[in-house]
């Protein structure tokens, strides 16, 4: 029983998960470190996805057909290999819980102030792992069918908010934070722009395995365009005098909408955006730490690895105290500094380049 | 085996339902006190006193017979506390409802409250979720915020609404919850509001009117424009809709005021700045087509030397108006409502790097030129006067 995926398929999937987590999440940090030149942050933070979506996609090829859990110890023997997916392995385990946490914060915080946490994420970890009990093929359809929709909606948003911009907001470019800022503004982006990551594990999946490359390329462009012209748009409609100290500027921009004098209230928009996304980013989250648990442990059918992960994510999810550390810690403790570099960057370099040396002395007769 | 599946499918779903109705969070309409205006104002005693206007629905007759009077539609209400939650939660000892902020359209600030600095209420006010950006922030002239609420008004059911709905009217000097606190956070920005009195005191027609601004320096109200002002104001805000001067053109004598009234057509402004020495120096000019409204002149406007005069004698009428607004402003109020610090900043941002945290005291003396440019448009139907004196 082999599961396939579409070109449009890791399209979407990839888009959905970048663009709904990166606009909600991380573009605070990124205002407050580089103030209006927030923008070129996101365009040097697209240029490092560019290059994560390069990276992967040269070192899943290498051997299509087999997932990260297969190729890594191929490529750098048993035991290297395993601590490598360890490594994946444990960014797996720990981005669901804090992306659950995030998700019911978030809903908490802005909309359901009444409700125990506890409630808002039961719903979400069962629709998750229904939607990964289906398997990856159905995360994919889901996500061709959600993907859309959250740009359209994104769309809307950016239109509706025209009529509140302040050219002057973004002037002076670039004289205000020095490069280092700019900088150190690109790496949360980056950091959630890079999910391209994940097309380590979906490359084998594929239906043409070697034929992903232009997908993820357009996934990450696609994503990186929109942040872009959001975080313009952030900055345009609320200034950089208050964005940076607030959790949700995207959230906030929406407030202030208000057309024709009658509509008014556009906040169920990035509503439906961030639920569709973190859906698809969770489910398909779920289901790569399932598959590769199994694969690693040797588990012959992989849905019984749902029945013991799901429970486990919704204990830690509850373990973060609040908002700062569920949001803030995580980012800028783990995910920025030890992630963005070994797991995104470094461990698929090693692959890339360990994979093509044995496969050119393999080629070459002896 | 697929019979205890299909049960397991049912109860997934149904947990799915129970969930997803959100009962925890669920406002019905009918519990819920809508505020639809509120007030801040300190007492004596150092205490904040917060002021609601709350609809009340019973109050409003549908729409056949809106317009008698007969039940109130709203209910004011008070409560002192030591801080902004403090007097909240006061409030909501005293009612039946939970409060929404959903709805508030306006906040008036209390002159008292505003002369003492307000940065901590309005943390408060940022902080609740519900709480939104399209609210006005008007500040009470010569009164209390809560006087300013008690106030009748004939021409809408809801005080508060007829409030918002003037400063939504684009004639008016309006100023959102947000625009306030970017301005507030701003350093290159001082904030300023409409102010709002009550007119025709101790009479029967009591009631409010917006016809100045409230020039704030920091968190604190250092004081307020005047009428005319306020109108210089909006010019270099942006919004000139209906905008008019009237200019003595000819002495009076028995037969002709000697005025000339003109209206805004399209208008605009430049800024230019320049920096000599780390001082800032700053021309602003103000240009507008304008079209001739009334003519009480023996003048002819069909002549171009008439109407070469009318436009030189009225840039130069409004250049003085606005060197003497931007005095009162500057030299008097110290308050950078105009944005010239951020205009400098975006011109000169290496500059503003060194002289930003010395701002408030570089910014009185900052010398600011204004130049005036009108040209007129249009005449009117007429070309002159219908009872244009006979000179021969």
């Amino acid at each position: 029983m082999k599961m396939k995926l579409t070109g449009i398929q890791v399209f979407w999937m990839i888009t959905s998960m970048d663009l709904g987590m990166t606009l909600v999440m991380t573009l605070t940090p990124s205002l407050l470190a580089a103030k209006q030149d927030a923008w070129i942050s996101i365009v040097a933070a697209g240029c490092i996805a560019l290059l994560v979506t390069w990276l992967v996609t040269q070192a899943a090829h290498l051997y299509p057909g087999q997932t990260l859990i297969e190729y890594s110890q191929t490529i750098l023997g048993t035991w290297l290999g395993k601590a490598v997916v360890v490594i994946y392995l444990v960014q797996w385990y720990t981005i669901i819980p804090i992306v659950l946490r995030q998700f019911s914060d978030l809903v908490q915080i802005m909309l359901l102030q009444g409700t125990p946490i506890e409630a808002v994420m039961l719903l979400m970890v069962l629709l998750i792992v229904y939607a990964a009990y289906g398997g990856i093929e159905g995360i994919g359809r889901c996500s061709e069918f959600l993907g859309p929709i959250i740009l359209l909606m994104i769309c809307l948003v950016l239109i509706a908010s025209l009529n509140n911009i302040h050219w002057k907001n973004i002037l002076p470019v670039y004289a205000d934070s020095e490069i280092k800022g700019i900088l150190s503004g690109a790496l949360a982006p980056a950091s959630y722009l890079g999910h391209s990551v994940e097309y380590l594990m979906f490359a084998s999946f594929m239906n043409k395995p070697r034929k992903g490359a232009p997908y993820a390329f357009g996934a990450a462009m696609t994503a990186t365009f929109f942040v872009l012209i959001t975080t313009m748009m952030i900055i345009f409609v609320i200034g950089v005098n208050l964005s940076p100290s607030m959790w949700y500027p995207f959230f906030e921009m929406t407030k202030k909408i208000s057309l024709f004098g009658f509509i008014d209230n556009f906040d169920a928009i990035p509503v439906v955006i961030w639920i569709a996304s973190v859906f698809i980013k969770l489910s398909v989250y779920l289901f790569i730490a399932c598959y590769g648990t199994a694969q690693f442990l040797r588990v012959r059918n992989w849905r019984v690895m749902l029945w013991f992960i799901a429970p486990v994510i919704f204990v830690f999810a509850l373990i973060p105290q609040n908002v700062t550390e569920a949001t803030g810690h995580y980012l800028n403790r783990y995910w920025v500094p030890f992630v963005l570099p070994v797991n995104m960057i470094g461990l698929p370099l090693l692959l890339l380049i360990v994979g093509k040396w044995r496969q050119q002395n393999r080629s070459t007769p002896v | 085996m697929t019979r205890a599946l299909m049960a397991c499918r049912c109860l997934i779903i149904l947990v799915f339902l129970g969930l997803m109705t959100g009962c925890w969070d669920r406002k019905e309409m009918d519990d819920l006190a809508l505020v639809m205006a509120s007030g801040l104002d300190i007492t004596d005693d150092g205490q904040l006193e917060i002021t609601l206007q709350i609809a009340l629905p019973t109050g409003i007759p549908s729409a056949v017979q809106a317009g008698g009077s007969g039940k109130k539609s709203v209910i004011v209400i008070s409560a002192k506390g030591s801080n902004a939650s403090e007097a909240t939660g006061r409030l909501q000892q005293q009612l039946s409802r939970v409060i929404y902020f959903g709805h508030r359209g306006v906040i008036v600030i209390g002159e008292e409250c505003a002369r003492h600095g307000l940065n901590q209420v309005l943390d408060t006010y940022t902080r609740l979720p519900e709480s939104r950006y399209n609210g006005y922030v008007v500040t009470a002239y010569g009164s209390t915020a809560k006087e300013i609420l008690n106030e009748p008004y004939q021409l809408e059911l809801i005080p508060g609404i007829g409030i918002n709905k003037i400063q939504s009217s684009k004639v008016s000097f309006a100023v959102k919850m947000d625009e306030f606190l970017n301005a507030l956070s701003s350093q290159g920005r001082s904030p300023v509001t409409a102010a709002i009195r009550i007119i025709h005191q101790g009479t029967d027609r009591e009631t409010f009117s917006i016809d100045r601004a409230a020039v704030y320096q920091g968190n604190k109200l250092s004081g307020f424009l005047a009428p005319a002002e306020l109108k210089l104001l909006r010019w270099w805000m942006g919004g000139t809709q209906q905008m008019r001067f009237t200019l003595q053109l000819e002495p009076e004598d028995e037969q002709y005021k000697g005025t000339i009234g003109v209206e805004l057509m399209q208008s605009g402004k430049k800024i230019h700045t320049s920096v000599r020495n780390e001082i800032p120096e700053v021309w602003v000019n103000f240009h507008a087509a304008v079209r001739v409204i009334d003519n009480d002149t023996s003048l002819d406007f069909s002549r171009s030397n008439n109407m070469r005069l009318l436009e030189t004698e009225l840039s130069k009428q409004i250049q003085t108006e606005i060197q003497s607004m931007l005095a009162h402003v500057q030299k008097k109020l110290k308050s950078d409502i105009f944005g010239i610090g951020e205009e400098i900043h975006i011109e000169h941002p290496y500059v503003w790097k060194k002289i930003r945290n010395k701002w408030t005291d570089i910014y009185p003396v900052v010398p600011v030129t204004a130049d005036v440019n009108i040209k007129i448009k249009r005449m009117g139907k007429t070309q002159a006067p219908a009872h244009l004196r006979k000179t021969d």
